[in-house]
């Protein structure tokens, strides 16, 4: 059905809100922690999963030694550590960045919480008929 | 989603205790009598805290994918610079040439570490904020 299929793929969209909110808590968190590197949630492990449902990025293999395009099986959202270094103690963690990143990752978040919920206003309504 | 609120609170703890570590060296900017050493009286020698992220000790938790990054104390350490030699003969703690010990606290060097502390606070309060603001979103959900 077409609105529980997406309901599963805004959950998934939350689940990656939610983890973004993690990483950049704890770089807010390690603000002024020596040595500490500024990590990022990417999006790019979800993408390779979702090509790889999908069929479309098959290699053509006309030889049986070519190699296939490999293509990771893995659900989980892939942390990136910055090598740009800001401060004198080794940190790369830079405040403002992180507090807009913060902001924008909560309104995204409110509208997939909006969605979800408008989704299941549409089954309500097609279960309990327009009464 | 717990995660988020135990990082950013674990870094509430984090900032309160570098306060406190800057109230102490502040209020013992002028202790020339902090710890008794073979019958003498040392000065107070200025706090520091030594601090790291969580997970640095802990690797299995990065196996396990599970980024629990806070932040915690590991250490109060002193700060070895010497202390100044200040010439007041009429202090009791005066030594033989008429030189007293003093601290080695800068207030200045204190009072920027208190307003990054301060800041660091307002921070992590924010990043609280907003965490709860999105698990209180979460609970609508079908509402």
């Amino acid at each position: 059905m077409f609105t529980t299929q997406s309901i599963s793929v805004l959950e998934e969209a939350l689940h990656f809100a939610a983890n973004q909110q993690k990483v950049i808590s704890s770089n807010i968190a390690n603000v002024d922690t020596p040595d500490y590197k500024e990590k990022s949630v990417s999006f790019q492990n979800v993408l390779q999963t979702a090509q790889s449902n999908s069929n479309e990025f098959q290699a053509k293999q006309t030889n049986e030694r070519h190699l296939a395009f490999p293509l990771p099986h893995s659900h989980s959202l892939g942390l990136q550590e910055r090598v740009q270094q800001y401060n004198h103690n080794g940190n790369s963690v830079d405040i403002d960045k992180q507090m807009s990143k913060m902001a924008e990752n909560q309104l995204y978040h409110q509208a997939l919480v909006d969605r979800i919920s408008s989704n299941f206003q549409s089954l309500e309504t097609a279960i309990k008929g327009s009464r | 989603m717990f995660d988020s609120m135990n990082v950013s609170s674990s870094a509430l703890t984090m900032q309160r205790l570098r306060m406190d570590v800057a109230s102490s060296n502040i209020a013992n900017a002028d202790t020339t009598r902090a710890e008794l050493v073979n019958g003498e009286w040392q000065p107070y020698q200025r706090k520091m805290v030594v601090q790291q992220s969580q997970s640095f000790s802990s690797h299995l938790n990065r196996a396990k994918e599970q980024l629990n990054e806070g932040v915690v104390a590991t250490g109060i350490v002193n700060d070895q610079t010497p202390s100044s030699l200040i010439y007041d003969p009429t202090h009791p703690d005066a030594n033989d040439l008429g030189y007293v010990a003093k601290p080695n606290v800068d207030i200045a060097r204190e009072m920027v570490d208190m307003t990054s502390a301060t800041r660091s606070y307002e921070a992590n309060v924010t990043a609280l904020q907003a965490s709860k603001n999105m698990l209180m979103k979460s609970l609508e959900i079908g509402r």
